[in-house]
């Protein structure tokens, strides 16, 4: 049983950089611009059991591939055995490719994401409305990027030789000024950032107004200091003071932090998760089923 | 007077508070300190487990990480590189999480090379060592086909063959050429700030061992897993690269090495002591300083607040 | 060495119990929205967050600034679509009251649905001329790039409500700093637990864990929305009785004092006999053993091979 699960080179196949894949690629393309003007032109009574259907199907996919019995020990030459390993194996050799279409359709999202983009920014730009010189600086910025990189790219594709700081052109120089120079300091600046709001967070909220704020508190104390060299410090003094007394021993700070770390906190988080988990199956059933209403909130 | 004092210490400018931030953690980095902590349970077993695995085998390593993260993720980063050259373990590095993080993968290999070849060091090589697998934008997906098919999830990738100078498919460098399936690679590692260590979790559980390595603020989400079992080491933020380092430099459970009452397993450290430590040790003790300075700006601004009610009440 | 294949086997990679309990938590939820067309006495109780909603946007209505939702940094799945599910909500009040509103997206996918669900608000409202179609935004994909837009947009607009609900990352406070700096009130979710003490510390109301997902159940009260969430309640309680019995169970296996000793323990999923007995461990127990599948590298099932022409190389487990 093949469609989806290709496990021979054929016609769905193409070599990386050859003219045969990319005819399939611009072919499939074109087929993509015919079958979404085909869809457009749907009566709209139609479109939402269109929508069903295919996310139905494409849902379900992933259910069989989690609900049915996978094969056991499966090695390279086998057959299946009985029905239901043809569709476990179908399922297995279908993964991959269905794991493809999502990767393409990402890919396809995310020129969409650059096009939203540019459009907002460069309607700011030519009509010269408020801001519009971030919305320069943005263009501007793109197009550099783009450029520099791509050609980067394909200079070091065509010169294998060119190696850190040597050979280098106005390209090379470039890419690595605005990729590693700009982009990358930019975003590691941004992260640094949290450091100044969580000391600015903390000075404003950890009061003592409640109990349960001095609860949090002193349990907050225990594991930052837990987490400084003074917990050899003070874990020395108690073993010394402790001596063979196992009771005094539960009062180093080690000791103290992953009490709290292992029956509070981490049982917490696991009660939160398993809610998050159920809540998020219950979400993907009804998005599956097409049993959301969204927007009718 | 105690209501003056009380409310302004409550008040102090913020802009005061981020400047002695930025001054007490820039000290530690022109002075260097020591700050003797043991490792975490995590970050040993995790040494233990890359310690004992066989040389020659390969590791699979998601490295879902970019500079925005660096702080903590670039030293995990560095010292897996670094225990892999040393026990001639093999490295196929992917990602699905950051379209940038290949490239910086490569670029920290090379500044690890660059240093490695300064002290004489054989560096680690492309193709022979490791391979660069690419980026993949859909994590579910491709893990799923990692988990399913190991060389159909990476079919058709190339990388030049230093030897020949030719473009080859990676599956024939020794780095993959035994690799059929997930489970042939001896562990495998996702060094990540982002929700792809979850998603590694649920798609890889049972094919192979898991480690993950996660920056600090995912730490108490992600312990869950290696209390249960279901991972075999974790590291945690700048510590975690610390006690890597730490461990690097004097083992685990062996003479003069570090010990661990709650992880058995013994490991020695590197044989090659040479820039053992690095990013870990350098950015532990500004953590350390920042730590306090919270401490410190807590109770500020708690006794503020007990002396703002004193006056209150007193007046 | 051929080994027998237990009823089962082929669930050892997933383990049978995981597939069980999913297959449980689907009937209970889809078994209680069908009971909940039938009926419509069903409680749920009060969540602050969602019911500050009304006052945020009518102070954002006073004052004349903008409102601000970010539906997280994930891509398009339930959590994204739960939050611009939320964010119709918000929009439909602010439509109402011609409060300008700006979604900022940072996934593309994301941006298109967000972008079609806040248009269909406003053409149900009947008010479409109204719908700016720039007040859905693109920002970037970049975490820290979009974090700087946002932070911007909140600062130059002076946004008097935001909303940030979904999947949030090393940005929350980010958010929720610049937020409290400008004086605009809060209302945040993020699925990350770690996030959630950092919007705690900085938003006025925060719904945590779940509350995230009861809140279209809790602001439409649709059958559909409220039937699923009772179908996740009844899945708790199955967890908490699940837990409650693992811990008798194990208990009774370990001793309270983890002095029970065994003689044989499972390896490979049969149980072999120990050379000297040894202290019960965490490992040996039912419950564990129930959670996590063994599989016996000796077990071959029978099956025909592929012709040795066709045999393909590189695939298989």
């Amino acid at each position: 049983m093949e469609f989806l699960a290709q496990t021979d080179p054929g016609f769905w196949f193409g070599q990386p950089e050859t003219m045969d894949l990319r005819i399939k690629v611009i072919g499939c393309l074109v087929f993509g611009f015919v079958l979404l003007a085909v869809l457009l032109n749907v009566p709209s009574r139609w479109r939402k059991y269109i929508v069903g259907a295919i996310t139905f199907f494409a849902g379900l996919f992933w259910i069989l591939q989690f609900f049915w019995p996978q094969p056991l020990h499966r090695s390279p030459t086998d057959l299946p055995a009985n029905p239901k390993e043809v569709v476990s194996f179908w399922l297995d050799d279908a993964v991959p490719v269905v794991s493809d279409f999502t990767s393409i359709l990402t890919a396809m999202l995310t020129l969409l994401g650059i096009f939203s983009l540019l459009r907002v920014h460069l309607g700011r730009l030519f009509k010269m409305q408020k801001d519009w010189a971030f919305s320069l600086v943005l263009a501007i910025a793109f197009v550099c990027q783009a450029t520099f990189s791509l050609w980067d790219y394909y200079d070091r594709k065509a010169n294998p030789q060119i190696t850190a700081g040597h050979g280098w052109h106005i390209q090379n120089y470039m890419s690595d000024l605005l990729f590693d120079g700009m982009v990358q300091q930019f975003e590691a600046a941004m992260f640094s950032m949290i450091a100044f709001y969580i000391l600015s967070a903390a000075y404003r909220a950890f009061r003592v107004r409640s109990p349960e704020a001095s609860v949090l508190l002193g349990a907050a104390l225990i594991v930052m200091l837990s987490y400084m060299g003074v917990v050899t410090q003070w874990d020395g003094f108690v073993k010394s003071m402790a001596g063979s007394n196992q009771f005094l021993l539960n009062f180093q700070l080690s000791v103290i932090r992953s009490w709290i770390k292992d029956f509070v906190q981490t049982p917490s988080i696991m009660g939160i998760e398993f809610g998050i988990g159920i809540g998020t199956i219950s979400m993907g059933l009804r998005l599956w089923l097409s049993l959301e209403k969204t927007g009718n909130i | 007077m105690a209501k003056i004092i009380g409310d302004k210490l409550q008040s102090l400018p913020k802009y005061w508070l981020f400047a002695i931030l930025f001054l007490v953690t820039s000290i530690p980095l022109f002075h260097p300190l020591s700050v003797p902590t043991p490792p975490d349970d995590g970050s040993a077993d995790l040494y233990a487990h890359l310690m004992q695995v066989p040389a020659g085998s390969t590791i699979l390593l998601a490295s879902d990480w970019t500079n925005s993260t660096r702080g903590d993720s670039k030293g995990q980063f560095v010292a897996i590189i670094k225990i892999l050259a040393d026990r001639k373990l093999k490295a196929a590095i992917y990602s699905t999480a950051d379209a940038q993080a290949p490239r910086v993968a490569r670029d920290t290999i090379a500044e690890i090379n660059a240093v490695r070849v300064k002290n004489g060091q054989p560096p680690y090589s492309q193709w022979n060592d490791w391979v660069s697998l690419g980026f993949y934008p859909s994590a579910e997906g491709q893990l799923s086909s990692i988990a399913t098919d190991l060389r159909k999830a990476f079919a058709s990738k190339t990388e030049q063959n230093p030897a020949t100078g030719e473009q080859q498919d990676v599956f024939e460098s020794p780095v993959l050429q035994k690799i059929y399936k997930l489970s042939d690679c001896a562990l495998s590692f996702t060094i990540t700030a982002s929700k792809t260590s979850d998603l590694t979790v649920e798609r890889l559980l049972h094919k192979t061992p898991l480690v993950l390595m996660v920056t600090g603020v995912m730490g108490p989400q992600t312990q869950n897993y290696y209390y249960s079992g279901q991972i075999v080491g974790l590291a945690i933020g700048v510590k975690g690269a610390y006690d890597l380092e730490t461990l690097m430099a004097k083992g685990l459970n062996v003479p003069g090495g570090i010990v661990s009452t709650k992880i058995p397993a013994s490991a020695p450290p590197l044989s090659n002591q040479t820039d053992v430590q690095s990013i870990g040790t350098l950015f532990y003790p500004p953590l350390q300083f920042a730590l306090w300075l919270l401490i410190i700006m807590v109770v500020i601004g708690n006794v503020g607040m007990a002396l703002s009610k004193m006056g209150a009440q007193s007046k | 060495m051929l080994g027998e294949v237990p009823i089962g086997a082929q669930y050892a990679d997933t383990g049978w119990f995981g597939v069980a309990a999913t297959f449980m938590v689907m009937v209970f939820i889809l078994y209680n929205i069908v009971r909940a067309h039938n009926r419509h006495d069903l409680f749920i109780r009060r969540i602050p967050g969602l019911n500050a909603i009304n006052d945020a946007v009518g102070r954002a209505t006073e004052m004349g600034k903008p409102i601000v939702m970010v539906p997280g940094l994930g891509q398009l799945d339930a959590i994204a679509v739960q939050a611009i599910s939320i964010f119709t909500h918000v929009v439909r009040l602010a439509a109402r009251f011609t409060t300008p509103i700006v979604l900022c997206c940072a996934d593309p996918a994301v941006y298109t649905v967000a972008q079609e669900m806040i248009r269909d608000v406003y053409l149900q409202e009947g008010i479409e001329d109204r719908y700016d179609i720039d007040s859905v935004r693109f920002i970037s994909d970049r975490q820290f790039a979009f974090a700087a837009g946002v932070s911007g947009l909140v600062l130059r607009d002076q946004a008097a409500a935001c909303f940030f609900m979904g999947a949030f990352y090393a940005e929350a406070l980010i958010f929720a700093e610049t937020a409290n700096s400008v004086g605009a009130i809060q209302v945040a979710s993020s699925t990350e637990t770690t996030q959630t003490p950092f919007f705690i510390t900085a938003c006025d109301y925060v719904l945590i864990g779940d509350e995230f997902y009861a809140a279209s159940a809790y602001l439409s009260r649709e059958p559909v929305f409220v039937g699923s969430l009772i179908g996740q309640d009844w899945s708790k309680i199955a967890i908490i009785v699940a837990i409650v019995i693992g811990v008798i169970m194990n208990t009774a296996q370990i001793g309270a004092l983890k002095l029970n000793q065994i003689t044989e323990a499972k390896s490979d999923a049969a149980y072999k006999q120990l050379a000297a007995p040894r202290p019960i461990t965490m490992d040996d127990t039912t419950m564990s053993l129930m959670f996590n599948p063994q599989d016996d590298k000796t077990w071959k099932v029978e099956r025909p091979q592929k012709p040795k022409d066709t045999a393909d190389k590189g695939a298989g487990k």
